[in-house]
């Protein structure tokens, strides 16, 4: 893809986020980023308590580039069936390299919003799950 | 310059903004006039711009890539000089959010004395709601010679030891973050980002007037009398008073700014670029809840 086609294709999930919503039986509802700097996003997970994700998706509000790379981190993650570890273990220098260096120039901290959202949401649910009854 | 739409508002100084019609007569004048977009969302400009508008982006262009401060006074020629634009040059600057950024960059062009600058008022959504022309075409000028030109940090721009005399001497402050961030309640929420702040709250004695009540909903500036019953009625400000906005990085401050200074006329507005991501990290700084 040149330069044009990774601008097209987060202008595209921008403008059409996928896994958008609240998922309402969420173990996890985890904001990240700021209203009114860039943009802020909402990722619930849903685990089954062995490390696999059940559920995943997320609301947000913001630029092209934090709304656009929420989208394709959530939707990787989802199609790729990832567990809550291999998520964990994304690199996101990888991640940015993927959205384009020359597309996301200084912005890697909105390019990676949604991917840094969720995995804290992840951290908060392993959290959960060791103080649990 | 001045137009009848823009007049009927009752401005201090009218010829700081142009209408979008006034942007769309002018798209081929590229000798005199060089349009600006300066957008948050840094891919608008890729998606579709005003035909023949170049673009700024504050982040890449305006800061100083290692100290926190804004670009020199060689990189500032520099970049004049590659977007086509001589110290004679009209620049009308537009962008997203209402024009937030738009006039960020304006008063950055300020700094450095480029003083012929306006604003397209309505910004980018109202050209956009118009259904005027859009293109991905970027325009190529040719360089110019824009001679390094010396940045003046005092009288727009104001430090932390300013907001310290400043409060010392209870002169006015305006702080136009949301709300919330006045508040101080937006740190403390369970979870919520710390916003590069480690207290929240506001300078003491800092006015709270959100910068986005300066505009209507097409996204054009409220009238002169509005805008009074706002920053005067409400806020208690007053123009022959030296004033200080701040927000957290000092760009929606930027635009508060703006209005005091261009449409409401006031002689000394200085904007806090440091704002709350210097004051309310600061050891023993002030705060008020």
């Amino acid at each position: 893809m040149d330069r044009q086609d990774r601008v097209a294709l987060l202008v595209e999930h921008a403008k059409n986020p996928r896994h958008e919503g609240v998922l309402e039986d969420a173990d996890v509802a985890m904001p990240g980023g700021g209203p009114e700097c860039g943009g802020s996003v909402v990722v619930y997970l849903k685990g089954d308590g062995n490390g696999r994700i059940e559920g995943l998706s997320f609301t947000g509000q913001g630029d092209t580039i934090s709304i656009g790379a929420a989208s394709i981190a959530i939707q990787k993650v989802r199609d790729e069936g990832l567990t809550m570890v291999e998520v964990l273990d994304l690199d996101y220098g990888a991640f940015v390299e993927r959205l384009g260096r020359d597309v996301v120039g200084s912005r890697t901290r909105n390019a990676t919003l949604g991917l840094s959202t969720l995995k804290s949401a992840i951290r908060k649910y392993r959290r959960g799950k060791q103080s649990g009854p | 310059m001045t137009e009848q739409e823009i007049l009927e508002k009752g401005y201090a100084h009218p010829e700081a903004l142009v209408t979008t019609g006034w942007v769309a007569e002018h798209l081929d004048d590229t000798e005199h006039i060089r349009i600006v977009e300066s957008d948050e969302d840094v891919l608008l400009y890729d998606i579709g711009h005003v035909p023949n508008a170049v673009k700024v982006d504050w982040v890449e262009d305006l800061n100083d890539p290692l100290t926190r401060d804004y670009l020199d006074p060689e990189h500032f020629a520099s970049l004049m000089s590659e977007k086509g634009i001589t110290p004679e040059t009209t620049v009308v600057f537009y962008g997203d959010k209402n024009n937030w950024w738009a006039t960020y960059a304006l008063w950055v062009f300020r700094l450095f004395g480029h003083d012929n600058v306006r604003v397209m008022d309505g910004g980018r959504v109202k050209w956009e709601a118009e259904g005027r022309p859009m293109t991905q075409e970027v325009p190529s000028f040719e360089r110019t010679d824009y001679p390094v030109p010396t940045r003046d940090d005092e009288k727009i721009r104001a430090f932390r030891e300013d907001v310290e005399r400043h409060i010392q001497g209870s002169n006015p402050l305006v702080d136009v973050r949301s709300p919330g961030e006045y508040s101080g309640e937006l740190l403390h929420m369970p979870d919520y980002p710390q916003e590069g702040a480690l207290r929240g709250g506001h300078i003491p004695g800092a006015a709270n007037v959100p910068w986005a009540r300066a505009v209507r909903e097409d996204g054009t500036f409220k009238s002169a009398e509005e805008l009074k019953g706002i920053y005067e009625g409400e806020a208690d400000l007053s123009g022959d008073e030296d004033v200080i906005a701040y927000c957290r990085i000092g760009e929606r401050s930027s635009h508060t700014w703006f209005v005091l200074t261009y449409l409401l006329g006031y002689d000394q507005v200085r904007n806090y670029d440091g704002s709350w991501t210097e004051w309310g990290n600061l050891v023993r700084a002030p705060i008020e809840r």
